[in-house]
């Protein structure tokens, strides 16, 4: 099992590089969220909302959000996409076990891209990170990402069901970059956006992360609520690929949906 | 239409040329009006595209909204609004010029752009116009968004600028964008480029974040930029200000774009002729 989950994630990630390339790994997943910490960090010193370190922490976190979103996403929707998910669904291993295993590679490359992001961000805007914070925050920043890649499998099982899934995928993007607390803080939002962030990836990871930038030391309780978002995702990812997968056989409907 | 022979005066020449310039350059206009309307149709009919152009905006606005309310400069959310609609603006005009040419090829169009009795600009500058005029959504939808929910009444300071103002950044960006398109196209990553290029342009174009509050360096960056003088234009109009010479620049960075973005083409058809690539480029 433990072969298929990592050795079938690996192959997976690696036949990425089929379509993607180098060059744009690195403008979409190291480039662009670094513009992204910058321009909500220049946003923020403008109106007063917060300082840069809430900023350039909050912003590092949720960059990993584009690389296991959507590479959670891609994990199901491109193996449709390349006429290969037929072949997957055949397979007589567990089909969950496959995919939950393709997560891990996305959250890896989250993780990374989490640390240069924040690396980057703290050496451009002069933020300094206490030597004793940077285990936690490897901590966190891998909850965060695996948390991520779960929600980005739940979204690519529901494109077993509806054809739009980089639809869904795109709004959910963008959602958190208003829900999560990551750049406005959750107390200036409305209860209600404030439950839902609370319901989303990175939005507790964001938070222990600045504790522990800010000196607080280490912050369970918000790590365990991360870990507890990407648990409750990964459980639903799995439930909805078993309930899509049987009903596309139900169906005849595969890969025609 | 007049006819020249021997024993035609140079008066009646020099009339009929510039009556074949009139009609060359109505016909010029013409393709160009047919062909964008044709895009934003066949834009009109993608579920992803109308759906992308609605939804992420509004999310969009709707941060602006918050992040200027929780900030010190509440009384600015109608700057807010525009700001957020001219985003989503540039978002249109960068993925749309982005995947102008690659999304011909996919369909299998390209070749018979190319072919067609017409200089390839005529053709895909209709292309990159469609995605800034979809685009023009993202701004209504804002205002709409900030007034239904927010509050946010559009009381511009000058509506029939603003009309003009938005108008004029329309075009700006759509000659900017078939630059883009006859840039990335040469580009075997670009795009890396267009997914890189969104919230650079964002900044340093001063839709929200005031460009004097960016670092020195990056205002001769924001000087040539079409972007910048559009979205300064439209504020302009909203906030109150000269907006003639925002919206001039705009249109002169514009044009210039469009001639460069012509001569790469002419260099990028020459290229994929020679070499039997067209469909490969």
């Amino acid at each position: 099992m433990s072969r298929l989950i990592g050795l079938g994630g690996v192959i997976a990630y690696r036949a990425l590089f089929n379509w993607t390339s180098p060059a744009m790994f690195t403008g979409t997943l190291l480039a662009s969220p670094l513009f992204q910490l910058l321009f909500f960090a220049y946003l923020g010193r403008q109106l007063g909302v917060a300082d840069d370190t809430f900023y350039i922490v909050g912003n590092a976190v949720l960059s990993a959000s584009v690389a296991c979103v959507f590479g959670g996403t891609m994990a199901v929707a491109n193996e449709r996409r390349f006429g290969t998910l037929g072949h997957v669904l055949l397979s007589p291993r567990s089909r969950t076990a496959i995919f939950l295993g393709r997560v891990l590679p996305y959250a890896l490359n989250g993780l990374l891209v989490a640390a240069f992001t924040l690396s980057a961000g703290a050496l451009l805007l002069g933020l300094r990170i206490p030597p004793g914070a940077v285990p936690g925050l490897l901590v966190v920043l891998a909850a965060g990402s695996l948390s991520c890649g779960f929600f980005g499998l739940t979204l690519g099982a529901i494109g077993l069901r509806f054809r739009d899934v980089w639809l869904v995928s795109n709004v959910a993007t963008s959602l958190m970059l208003l829900l999560t607390g990551v750049n406005i803080p959750l107390n200036r939002l409305p209860a209600w956006m404030g439950a839902l962030g609370d319901l989303l990836p990175i939005t507790h990871a964001a938070r222990a992360a600045r504790a522990l930038v800010s000196g607080q030391g280490a912050v369970p309780a918000d790590l365990g609520a991360e870990a507890v978002v990407g648990l409750g995702y990964a459980v639903t990812a799995g439930v909805l690929l078993k309930v899509f997968e049987a009903e596309s056989r139900r169906r005849a409907s595969l890969d025609t949906l | 239409m007049s006819a020249i022979g021997p024993g035609t005066t140079p008066a009646t020449t020099t009339g009929v040329r510039a009556e074949r310039a009139i009609a060359a350059g109505a016909s010029a206009a013409r393709v160009v009006i047919v062909g964008a309307l044709l895009h934003v149709k066949q834009l009109s009919r993608s579920p992803f595209e109308i759906a992308t152009a609605f939804i992420v905006p509004l999310v969009q606005a709707t941060l602006a909204v918050y992040l200027f309310r929780a900030g010190t400069e509440p009384h600015l959310l109608l700057e807010a609004a525009v700001g957020a609609g001219l985003m989503g603006v540039w978002s249109s005009v960068l993925f749309g010029s982005g995947g102008a040419i690659q999304n011909q090829r996919w369909q299998g169009t390209l070749e018979m752009l190319m072919i067609a009795p017409r200089p390839a600009v005529l053709t895909l500058l209709p292309v990159t116009l469609a995605n800034a005029v979809t685009g023009t959504y993202a701004m209504l939808g804002t205002l709409a968004w900030g007034w239904a929910l927010y509050g946010i009444t559009p009381d511009f300071r000058d509506p029939l600028g603003f009309v003009a103002a938005a108008a004029g950044c329309v075009a700006g960006l759509g000659m900017f964008g078939l630059l883009l398109a006859a840039t990335f196209v040469l580009l075997r990553n670009a795009n890396a480029l267009t997914n890189t290029l969104e919230y650079p342009i964002w900044l340093v174009s001063g839709m929200l974040v005031p460009i004097s509050a960016l670092p020195g360096w990056t205002g001769p960056i924001a000087a040539v930029l079409p972007t910048t003088w559009g979205a300064r234009a439209v504020r302009e109009a909203a906030a109150g200000g000269p907006i003639w010479p925002s919206l001039a620049a705009c249109l002169a960075i514009g044009a210039a774009c469009l001639a460069l973005g012509t001569l790469a083409l002419v260099h990028v058809e020459r290229r994929a002729r020679v070499t039997a690539t067209l469909a490969l480029a």
